[in-house]
């Protein structure tokens, strides 16, 4: 006979060490699944909570305590992510219902508003969070610029940055078609003529027959010369699938490069003082000249901040956990109050029949629509292009140091930001009025040929007056940062009127028209 | 010390508060305020007070508060509307209110709602379920609820009118009405249907089917829906379309419905055949084998809205034209070919459009018997065609002293060189090349009855010579098309000799 398993001596039988086990089992699961097993009660146990967790590691244990002035960054790359993720997790609610094709996709998005459980909600949730995401993505572009946040060692993830909302815009305008309405449909149709732009250039020149990027490029995104199934097909796999994936990877750097990079940028902390420490503050003692106080290699750069003033940090468990849970639930919260208000749009079955007048664009290329308007290579190719490498050398072309993690942080950009959002402002809205109620070169001189517009054109006076303001600036304060603080706010205060400006003022056939409701219906 | 995160999880706090009350929130709109809900706990009490026998208890059993809806794949329809029609079926629902009401007529014993679903019949949005998304008036939907006397116009995707009309003549009186009006107002001398018809106006097949967006509504006071646009410009075609050429026949109220339920029912919609009633299937076949119009019935149809009964001429204020006495005195003077040509080819660069087969759709016997009607109203005014013999030939002409002549007797109403004022354009090429010399030296000779052309050769001899009006010709010939001489001219006593085409 088999010897027995001994009993031990805490159960008599093993009947009793198996019950006594089934009792115990919520809190033997809890110890297995967190390694910590209970909230950590010492700032050790706290900084383990932070590493021995794949999802709170991407944290350093410890924060500087400005990280957490909720003016410094306003929460807005936060809010951003918070909205991806309202995104992620309404986006595959509404893939389970929603048919990509031509023939169905209209249908399943009206049954989704009219009969499945929440759908109507969970849609508006989406397309909420999708409007919140492309704001704050600017805004928090925004503010790491005029927080000087970009400077060395961050200029790689400000070119992360600025993957990430293009990212976010074509993930938002390959939503965009996927209802297959007629807002959709118009919509994308004008996106794509903004992608075929290059063919006015080639056009003009009279070379399109042999060499034609703009028709390329269109087809590229449409799969057709028209807005039609294939597109659908398309927009819908780089939508639930492919810029998802890219957008993803591309967090996943910017986040882990925050934390490589030393945290969010930040003034160095003054010498002396006092410092808490323990529990208590306490007064900072000099380094000992003869001390080493490097230890360790955890971040890029320079050593841990020994001899530069207090620590004046704090834990990121469970102080910055906090903090960020606050962003998110807030965003929640005001995706949620927004959908219960206001419906995601919804118009007409897509009728190529019966196009769209005024035809607009997704709302955040509405200013490169009226660029558009003006010259279609200049607007839809050139003034994008520049800006983009505009913006993406700002950190490689300003290289002096000062003024990271402050607003408006080294001398004079306060002024120059308020002298430029004037003089921006001023131009845009001034160039407008005269195109407006003069025409342009098209309306005074009817036989030009189409080449002198594609090079002077609104758009294109309006980039070289904003590079001539930001060159004055450079010259007249013989200092790159502040040129790039013209330049960046005149960007800004462009982009918004114009988008302002073609969401009002542009009605039926792109003509002006004060208001909306002064629209010749048809 | 101060506590760093104390704002966040305040923040936090009043955060997940907020987001549960909206969750709340979202969760009773969702479940329990939707208008289908209350209305389907309406009609249990409804079944409940009527299940007086078993079949009425099982109804009343078998009751669930829930979603319903029409599927008919074959008509590509999904119709909710029962969700809160409970009681279309059920013939004992005759006294309760509408939505749980009984359907009105009979029509659902031949059409049952399984089959063919609601809005095949009554347009409006069959995916909503709330009542205000399903009229869809003001919705972003392309064909809202009909009102109820213009639901008739959808019977004919599948049944002819005069069928029903005979069938069943109060249910479509509007549409039978209308039919009979687009004849009898003579619509179809300015638009087409089915290819047959004028070009002034818009082609009207799938007018129905049309979606407010394709209707300029910016005059339009009112409801934007695609009727009330019809009802308006039937009404008053200028006040609703800017410079709008349309004519202006006064139209009762009545005409205006039945008109607007006819335009409705213009619908090129592809319906299973297993759907369409036999006489839509005969109505079909004899669209294709069309039997020709009378000349009367073409002349009705065709002409009479721009030429009235064609025998007075008259200057038309919004075309800015002269409209000829086409059943007056040119019918008795040209000969059948000409006409037929004028009829077939129209006059390019005018009103008139051209009638062939390829253009207006009129089959050539029909233009054939429209000729011979213009001639016998013509005969019927004691015009009598002139007899080849007894006028005589006409000399040559000399196009420099016609020029002369026409400046003094003919500029004043037709324009210098005859392409301007308020007379016919008679340098118009399609007139050149189709009148022979004959056909317009009998116009100047004897005018045109009740037209302001006056005849110029009075009995007595006064007025023109025959020398002078063959000067005219010749200066109207150089006016036209520099053709060849040998270029076939169809036209009046063809016999005689043409005088010479010279150019100065």
């Amino acid at each position: 006979m088999a010897p027995q398993a001994q009993p031990t001596a805490e159960h008599a039988t093993a009947m009793q060490e198996f019950l006594h086990n089934l009792r115990q089992l919520p809190r033997t699961l809890k110890d297995a699944t967190f390694r910590v097993g209970r909230l950590p009660e010492s700032e050790r146990e706290e900084s383990q909570a932070t590493f021995h967790n794949l999802f709170l590691h991407i944290h350093s244990v410890r924060v500087h305590a400005r990280t957490l002035a909720p003016t410094l960054t306003f929460g807005l790359g936060l809010i951003s992510a918070a909205s991806f993720l309202i995104l992620c997790i309404t986006g595959v609610l509404l893939m389970v219902y929603y048919k990509p094709s031509t023939a169905l996709a209209y249908d399943s998005v009206k049954d989704i508003h009219f009969v499945v459980f929440t759908g109507r909600f969970m849609r508006n949730i989406h397309r909420w969070a999708a409007h919140i995401m492309v704001v704050t993505v600017f805004l928090h572009m925004a503010r790491v610029f005029y927080t000087g946040s970009y400077k060395k060692p961050r200029e790689f993830n400000w070119l992360v940055g600025l993957g990430l909302l293009v990212l976010t815009l074509a993930l938002s305008f390959t939503g965009y078609l996927l209802p297959y309405d007629q807002l959709a449909y118009w919509a994308i149709t004008i996106g794509s003529n903004i992608a075929n732009s290059p063919r006015e250039l080639t056009d003009a020149v009279g070379i399109t027959q042999w060499f034609d990027p703009g028709g390329f490029q269109k087809q590229l995104l449409l799969g057709a010369n028209y807005v039609g199934e294939d597109a659908l097909i398309r927009f819908y796999i780089l939508h639930v699938f492919v810029l998802p994936a890219l957008l993803i990877i591309l967090l996943g750097v910017h986040f882990w490069r925050i934390r490589k990079d030393g945290g969010l940028a930040r003034p160095e902390d003054p010498m002396g003082g006092q410092a808490e420490w323990g529990g208590q503050m306490r007064r900072v003692f000099e380094p000992l000249a003869t001390k080493t106080y490097g230890l360790m290699a955890v971040v890029k750069g320079k050593r841990p901040p020994v001899n530069r003033g207090p620590e004046n940090t704090v834990m990121s468990w469970p102080h910055l956990l906090w903090a960020e849970l606050a962003v998110l639930m807030l965003t929640v919260a005001i995706t949620l109050a927004l959908s219960l208000v206001s419906d995601a749009p919804l118009k007409e079955l897509a009728n190529p029949a019966v196009p769209e007048n005024p035809a607009k664009a997704p709302w955040y290329f509405l200013g490169l629509q009226e660029l558009v308007s003006y010259s279609a290579f200049m607007g839809g190719m050139m003034i994008p292009t520049i800006t983009m490498a505009g913006l993406a050398l700002i950190p490689f072309l300003d290289r002096r140091p000062g003024g990271e993690g402050l607003w408006f942080g080294t001398a004079g950009e306060k002024q120059v930001t308020r002298w430029s959002f004037f003089y921006g402002l001023a131009v845009a809205v001034g160039m407008l009025v005269f195109t407006v109620n003069f025409g342009w070169l098209r309306n005074w001189f009817p036989d030009i040929h189409q080449l002198w517009i594609i090079v002077i054109n609104p758009g294109s006076v309006l980039v070289l007056l904003y590079a001539g303001g930001s060159l004055w600036v450079m010259k007249r304060r013989n200092s790159v940062r502040l040129a790039a603080v013209a330049l960046f706010t005149c960007f800004l205060v462009g982009f918004t009127v114009l988008t302002y400006f073609a969401s009002v003022h542009r009605g039926p056939n792109w003509q002006f028209y004060w208001w909306p409701s002064q629209w010749p219906v048809h | 010390m101060r506590d760093p995160s104390k704002l966040f999880r305040w923040t936090l706090l009043l955060a997940s508060l907020l987001t549960i009350a909206l969750l709340l929130i979202a969760a009773f709109r969702e479940n329990f305020s939707a208008e289908w809900y209350r209305l389907q706990n309406d009609y249990r009490t409804l079944l409940h007070a009527r299940a007086t026998d078993s079949s009425g208890r099982e109804l009343e059993r078998n009751f669930r508060v829930e979603l319903k809806q029409v599927s008919v794949p074959a008509l590509g329809v999904v119709d909710r509307c029962v969700s809160c029609h409970n009681g279309i079926d059920d013939p004992r629902m005759t006294d309760v209110p509408v939505p749980h009401r009984v359907h009105s007529g009979d029509v659902l014993k031949n059409h049952p709602a399984d089959r063919f679903g609601c809005t095949v019949c009554h347009q409006g949005q069959g995916a909503a379920t709330n009542f205000h998304d399903a009229k869809a008036e003001d919705a972003f939907w392309d064909y809202p609820l009909l009102p109820r006397a213009l639901t008739q116009a959808t019977c004919l995707m599948c049944h002819d009118a005069n069928y029903l009309a005979s069938k069943a003549p109060g249910q479509v009186a509007l549409l039978t009405e209308g039919a009979r009006l687009y004849q009898e107002k003579s619509c179809a001398s300015c638009h087409k249907i089915g290819g047959r018809g004028g070009t002034l106006g818009a082609a009207l097949d799938n007018v129905g089917l049309k979606t407010k967006h394709q209707f300029i509504l910016s005059n339009l006071r009112g409801s934007h829906t695609t009727w009330n646009w019809h009802l308006a410009h039937f009404r008053d075609p200028g006040a609703i379309v800017d410079g709008s050429q349309m004519k202006n026949p006064t139209v009762t109220e009545h005409e205006a419905q039945s008109l607007t339920a006819y335009m409705l029912s213009l619908r090129q919609r592809d319906v299973p055949e297993s759907y369409l009633a036999p006489d839509k299937i005969e109505e079909k076949y004899r669209a294709l084998n069309r039997l020709p119009l009378s000349g009367e019935q073409a002349y009705r149809q065709f002409c009479f809205a721009c030429h009235g009964n064609g025998t007075y001429g008259r200057w038309d204020k919004t075309f800015r034209r002269f409209i000829p006495a086409i059943r007056g005195t040119v019918a008795a003077v040209a000969d059948r070919q000409y006409l037929e040509a004028q009829i077939s080819s129209g006059r390019p660069g005018t009103q008139m459009p051209a009638w062939n087969q390829q253009a207006g759709g009129l089959m050539p016997v029909e233009i054939q018997s429209l000729a011979e009607f213009l001639q016998a109203g013509a005969a019927a005014q004691g015009l009598r065609p002139a007899a080849a013999g007894t006028a005589p030939a006409l000399p040559a002409g000399d196009a420099t002293r016609g020029a002369g002549l026409f400046a003094q007797n003919c500029a004043g109403c037709h324009g210098p060189a005859g392409h301007a004022g308020m007379a016919p354009e008679i340098s118009n090429p399609a007139f050149l090349s189709a009148a022979s010399d004959g056909f317009i030296a009998a116009t100047i000779r004897y005018g045109r009855r009740n037209t302001a052309m006056p005849a110029f050769q009075k009995p007595g001899a006064t007025g023109l010579s025959d020398a002078e009006i063959s000067d005219l010709i010749a200066f109207l010939r150089s006016l036209g098309p520099k053709s060849a001489p040998g270029v076939a001219r169809s036209g009046g006593d063809s016999g005689r000799q043409r005088s010479s085409g010279g150019t100065p």
